[in-house]
């Protein structure tokens, strides 16, 4: 009981990660048809953000956790700012290659001007503690990881639904041109956008940081990698869909861990993502998004 | 102005009348598939002749990336999605031909445990290299079958996932791919002459391929989607052809380097492959073989400048410090810069030999 609660408790914790960064990604994309590869390297940049300042001597866990989060929406709007903006225009798989692009050189400059080892960051390991529930013992970072999760969604949904600019955000992902009409200007909304995205990667970097204890240069890419493959599950562009994409994934890979015999652990990644081509061939519009037929207009 | 391939695609299908004679096409696209593999062929034949054994085993690297651009080129210029996965067949073909044609000596040091008799199984190079394309064939056209059913962005993603299994079943399944380690005692079979042919019918291939009749429906199902599907394209059949040829491409790749570099191991054929050869063929430009040539030779030449001065170099008395990633912040610059002030690259929309026909043309008048 007591070791299905715990992994039921690890692939919740897994999948409210998965989640955050999908819909990082999907909130880009909805509205521009950007597909940020980059996402991962604004979670690096947060990272990074972190050791250089607790190298420099900042000691307080709260601060750190308030500058990731600060440094990742501010680096998704420059990136948006510098790289993207040029391409803003252009078809998707442009959008998607200058991405990629923007993702290997920020990737090799913490490696040019850090160093390709991981640096030890310890600042936040307090995060990282065993609590006692009754019997149970439970990771204290995988409860927060849950709550905050949960409440970042919470937050970001009422934004959405209630606030003039999160409106103006879901309207665009329609149809931008009508927003612009009504104006809204639209280097504004896709800012906003992208500090969502960005402040979303802090969080998730706030985690990782805890959980891993250091940082390295390709810290954030295969997390994204996985929260595409989310998006890609759940419907391309549909926020609740990636949500719910990162959820399910979060479950088949505890679930791929649990069942696995030990020997076999390493196969977990392929197999998790072979599952996710299989599901994909039954629906390959992905479990929440639309079959779209050629020439469909939106109403 | 170049007319759109879907006008073009309109004439194809269209029972007209003036539809030229398809074997003058295809001679066409042959003389013009040669006359871009020239200069592959004229550097090949100057390195063969003329240059010291270290750049022998330089160019050798850089034709096995103009393969693999090639066929990068084959699908992704043709069908306009995006492939972060070819590296996969380059690995998959590799270790076929490691697999079956490492002689038996070695195989009893390297993999003793290799499962399905493989491990007291020697085959010669040739047969080797055309099961290991066989395989190649076989695990393209399972993931074409579902790659070329999804939307462009769906289709790179699982083209990335599809990435990550093959390059964690090279890791994992020890006892078959030797895990982390290298695998070393292929036959060392191919020199340079040998690539260099290779080189050759590969770009004419894709020539042949892109002139084509699937060729241009494919493009033109890429420009407009209605269109094509109006006329009576099947554009999922196509992708899936263009998928496959690709693959096919990218794994013979994968067999030469094996049997010109005798040891490969797992991690040449992952991400660093996927970022070389991708901002080759986005620098010189996707939509043409011509580009993809361009690409290989421009950035082959540029990256080595860069390496050099990344180990770090002596200038007069200063010692400049190793700069790690230094070539890998340069192919990004390029992929960005080359996305946002010319994302046809260098050769745009037009292959080497009609540029050249167009200037006589121009001179002659």
């Amino acid at each position: 009981m007591d070791y299905a609660l715990q992994q039921l408790l690890n692939a919740l914790a897994f999948g409210a990660e998965y989640s955050l960064v999908a819909l990082g990604l999907a909130v880009v994309f909805s509205i521009m048809g950007l597909v940020n590869f980059a996402h991962g390297e604004i979670i690096g940049v947060s990272a990074y953000s972190v050791f250089l300042a607790a190298a420099l001597g900042l000691t307080s866990p709260v601060v750190a956790v308030l500058l990731a989060v600060a440094a990742a929406a501010l680096a998704a709007v420059a990136f948006e700012r510098v790289a993207f903006r040029p391409v803003r225009y252009a078809p998707t798989t442009t959008g998607l290659l200058t991405a990629f692009g923007v993702s290997i050189v920020v990737q090799n400059l913490f490696m040019l001007l850090i160093s390709p080892k991981p640096q030890s960051v310890s600042i936040l390991n307090g995060l990282n503690q065993m609590w006692f529930v009754g019997p149970f013992a439970v990771s204290s970072l995988q409860v927060m990881e849950l709550i905050v999760s949960g409440l970042t969604i919470l937050a970001l949904v009422l934004f959405l639904n209630r606030s003039t600019l999160g409106l103006a955000i879901r309207a665009a992902s329609r149809d931008f041109a009508t927003v612009r009409l009504m104006g809204i200007k639209a280097n504004r909304v896709i800012a906003t956008a992208f500090a969502i995205s960005g402040a979303l990667a802090g969080i998730a970097a706030v985690f990782i940081i805890a959980r891993r204890g250091s940082v390295s240069p390709d810290l954030g890419f295969s997390l994204v990698l996985k929260a595409f493959v989310a998006c890609v599950i759940g419907g391309f562009g549909s926020l609740a869909g990636a949500a719910a994409g990162g959820m399910l994934l979060g479950f088949i890979e505890v679930g791929l861990l649990v069942a696995l015999p030990q020997e076999y652990g390493g196969f977990k990644d392929a197999l998790t993502y072979a599952i996710i081509v299989a599901l994909l061939v039954y629906r390959p519009e992905g479990l929440l998004g639309q079959r779209v037929e050629l020439g469909d207009k939106e109403i | 102005m170049a007319r759109s391939d879907v006008a073009q695609a309109i004439e194809n299908t269209a029972p007209s009348a003036a539809v030229a004679q398809p074997g003058s096409a295809m001679m066409r696209s042959l003389v013009g598939g040669l006359v871009t593999a020239l200069p592959v062929l004229a550097i090949g034949l100057a390195i063969l002749n003329f240059a010291p054994t270290y750049y022998t085993y330089l160019a050798l690297g850089a034709f096995v990336n103009l393969i693999v651009v090639v066929g990068l080129q084959v699908f992704m210029g043709n069908s306009n999605i995006a492939n972060l996965g070819h590296s996969a067949f380059v690995g998959l073909g590799a270790y076929g031909v490691a697999i079956l044609s490492t002689p038996l000596a070695m195989k009893k040091l390297s993999i003793p445990n290799a499962p399905f008799g493989f491990a007291t199984l020697q085959l010669d190079p040739v047969s080797s290299a055309l099961i290991a394309l066989m395989v190649v064939g076989i695990v393209a056209a399972v993931s074409g079958k579902v790659i070329s059913r999804l939307s462009g962005v769906a289709a790179t993603i699982v083209s990335l996932a599809l990435l990550i299994i093959v390059h964690s079943v090279f890791l994992n399944w020890t006892d078959l791919f030797k895990g982390n380690q290298a695998f070393f005692g292929i036959p060392k079979v191919v020199g340079l002459p040998w690539m260099l042919v290779f080189s050759v019918v590969v770009i004419v291939a894709a020539r042949l391929f892109k002139d084509s009749r699937w060729g241009l429906q494919l493009r033109a199902s890429a420009q407009s989607p209605q269109a094509a599907a109006a006329l009576g394209i099947d554009a999922r059949r196509l992708r899936l052809m263009s998928w496959v040829l690709s693959a096919l491409i990218c794994g013979l790749a994968g067999v030469l380097y094996a049997y010109f570099a005798g040891t490969i191991s797992p991690k040449l054929f992952y991400f660093q492959m996927i970022f070389n050869t991708l901002a080759m063929l986005i620098l010189g430009g996707m939509a043409t073989v011509t580009g993809a040539v361009t690409g290989v030779i421009v950035l082959s030449v540029g990256l080595e400048f860069i390496r050099s001065i990344e180990s770090g170099v002596t200038i007069g008395a200063i010692q400049l410090p190793q700069l790690l990633g230094l070539s890998g912040v340069a192919l990004g610059v390029v992929i960005v810069l080359c996305m946002a002030f010319r994302p046809s690259g260098i050769s745009g929309r037009h292959e080497l030999d009609e540029l050249l026909s167009r200037f006589f043309r121009r001179n002659a008048k």
